[in-house]
């Protein structure tokens, strides 16, 4: 197994209040790995420091080999087209329609012609699962889950070998939360993706995720498979899954 | 000439198109690979992708394969797959699976100058009608106000006047006062050549009360509270703010815009009015300076002069356009989109039809007067 990203000793703090003491994780080619947290425990944080937007005050990231903190803006660049990362409300942007949104990183990275980059968008919907007319419509006539479909195909479109996502399935129904959980999982296993999310969502954790890492009190509590973490005795951790237990 | 076989080895083995794909299948060499691609016929409809000289493959590199192997006859049923590691097998079918809805060209969306100018006209019209409804609805809110006084919400009228006009004194005086001074100069310079510079106190208090400070005074506060109210209601708007407004019982114009409404109608004739003060004080400066009129000699010339009619049509004016500011800003706020794009269109939007009204406006206040006697 090829370990793609490496986070060691992460400490963060934003003036006195110290949000990371030490996180270490590490993600290896093909996991489907889950964060998990309480609110305020700092994931966002740590996922903005894994993918360079935001500087930890000590500590190290290595992503596919790079270390990001450490590494010249081009190289970072360079690291940047081999991920994809989808915010949490989509972040797709208002004045585009969905197809051009989707066409960004067609137009920005490659040197594909306009006749093949519209076809590679209209494919692109298809994988998310949404109709070729959507690509006419404004991001604000989507509804969420549409939002995020749409960031997903941007996200994808540079054939990213990790993909990053900030709480996938919050503000979806269950049943498009649901289907959204499985589309990842189904990209993720046919295009050999590893997947980084940060979630809230028991369902989520219960049915596509290979391994959780629980954050606790700025370090990390426990990782492992999800049936090994539901065992921990960790107090945060018996509360979160009791929350869903089956009675 | 054939294209250079980097990517795809076609050969004809027993009667089958057998296609040899070669090297990293990636998005960085679709442009290459595509090239190739088109160039490649087939002998029948049937083929077999060998995967044992691949090395990679993607979605964007099995797209355009499976697209120009559509066009060339064959499809799904027809595409034999060997020697391909399962990775690639696994990407190869979720591509032909999720493939199967023809991607449609979107339709294009240039359109003639005609088209342009009857859907710009239609929309204006549409915002007119609006607009109308919108200012019927303050008039019913205004009368609910005058039946249930305690509606009335004084402390935000308040914060808002401080904001409209208690800050907007310096720009308005600065402006003033420097107009005041231009054309006192520009007059003048005129009436040196004859002699009678005296009619340049005359020119200014008159221009200044009547026409330049309310229009000068209206355009400053469209660009400054005019835009601040659209901007504001706006992202209200987009934060679901005035939903709650509502769903807590309130009526959102309650809240906003009558406060708002209040706040600049009161505040604008006050604002004119110091305008009136620093535009004389400019055109004072010029006579004192360049044209040998005392400040004395200006205000006794001025007591003379200027009727009282032309200081009370200028703050008379006033109101009227502020009311039209209020409501084209407040109404453009209500009306923003739920995206953030649209928060700046209608701000925009609200500065460009405030300094068309208020233009209008004075036009229309200048030919009734006339036909008054005023």
């Amino acid at each position: 197994m090829e370990t793609v990203l490496e986070v060691r000793d992460i400490v963060t703090r934003f003036g006195a209040d110290a949000v990371h003491d030490g996180v270490s994780l590490s993600v290896e080619r093909g996991e489907v790995v889950a964060l998990i947290g309480g609110s305020g425990t700092g994931k966002s944080v740590l996922l903005k420091e894994m993918i360079g937007l935001l500087r930890p005050t000590a500590g190290s990231v290595h992503l596919l080999g790079t270390d990001v903190w450490q590494a010249d803006e081009e190289q970072v660049n360079g690291l940047r087209r081999r991920f994809g990362m989808l915010f949490q409300d989509g972040a797709l942007f208002s004045s585009l329609t969905v197809a051009e949104n989707i066409a960004v990183p067609f137009r920005e990275n490659t040197d594909l012609s306009e006749r093949l980059i519209a076809p590679l968008v209209g494919f692109k919907l298809s994988l998310v699962g949404l109709a070729p007319e959507t690509g006419d419509k404004t991001p604000a006539e989507l509804s969420g889950g549409m939002r995020k479909r749409v960031a997903l195909a941007r996200a994808l479109a540079l054939e990213p070998e990790i993909l990053f996502l900030d709480e996938p399935t919050s503000g979806l129904d269950p049943i498009g939360a649901r289907a959204f959980d499985a589309l990842v999982r189904t990209l993720g296993d046919s295009l050999g993706l590893t997947v980084f999310m940060v979630t809230h969502d028991l369902d989520t954790l219960l049915s596509i995720i290979d391994r959780v890492i629980a954050l606790s009190e700025g370090k990390v509590i426990a990782d492992g498979p999800v049936a090994e973490v539901m065992r921990s005795n960790h107090p945060w951790i018996r509360e979160y899954f009791s929350a869903r237990a089956p009675h | 000439m054939a294209v250079a076989q980097r990517w795809i080895a076609p050969e004809l083995e027993s009667g089958a198109n057998v296609l040899y794909l070669q090297g990293h299948w990636r998005l960085t060499h679709v442009p290459g690979i595509s090239e190739e691609i088109e160039a490649l016929h087939l002998a029948g409809n049937h083929c077999v992708l060998d995967g044992s000289r691949l090395e990679e493959l993607d979605t964007a590199a099995a797209f355009v394969l499976l697209r120009r192997l559509a066009t060339l006859g064959c499809i799904a049923g027809t595409i034999e797959v060997r020697h391909m590691a399962e990775r690639h097998a696994r990407l190869l079918t979720l591509v032909r699976d999720r493939m199967a809805t023809p991607s449609v060209a979107s339709p294009s969306s240039h359109r003639g100058v005609l088209q342009r100018v009857g859907r710009a006209s239609v929309r204006t019209g549409h915002i007119l009608r609006a607009q109308a409804s919108f200012l019927g609805r303050i008039a019913l809110e205004l009368v609910d106000l005058l039946r249930w006084p305690r509606l009335f919400r004084l402390k935000e009228t308040v914060s808002q006047f401080e904001v409209v006009t208690v800050d907007a004194i310096p720009i308005v005086a600065l402006v003033t006062f420097l107009i005041g001074v231009v054309f006192a100069y520009l007059l003048g310079v005129q009436a040196q050549r004859f002699g009678a510079t005296i009619f340049v106190v005359d020119g200014v208090g008159l221009a200044i009360c009547r026409e330049l400070s309310p229009i000068l005074v209206a355009l400053i506060v469209a660009g400054r509270s005019g835009a601040a109210f659209t901007a504001q209601i706006g992202s209200m708007k987009v934060q679901e703010e005035i939903d709650a407004i509502r769903t807590l019982g309130l009526s959102p114009i309650q809240v906003l815009v009558v406060p708002r409404l209040v706040a600049i109608m009161t505040g604008l004739p006050l604002l004119v009015f110091v305008g009136d003060v620093t535009g004389i004080a400019g055109g004072m400066l010029i006579g004192a300076m360049l044209l040998d009129i005392s400040p004395t000699a200006f205000i006794a010339r001025l007591h003379v002069v200027l009727p009282l009619d032309a200081l009370t049509v200028g703050l008379a004016k006033a109101p009227v356009f502020a009311a039209f500011i209020a409501m084209i800003a407040c109404h453009m706020g209500l009306t923003v989109a739920r995206d953030a794009r649209s928060v700046g269109e209608h701000t925009t939007s609200t500065v460009v039809q405030s300094i068309v009204w208020v233009i209008v406006l004075d036009a229309v206040f200048a030919v009734v007067l006339q036909r008054l006697g005023i």
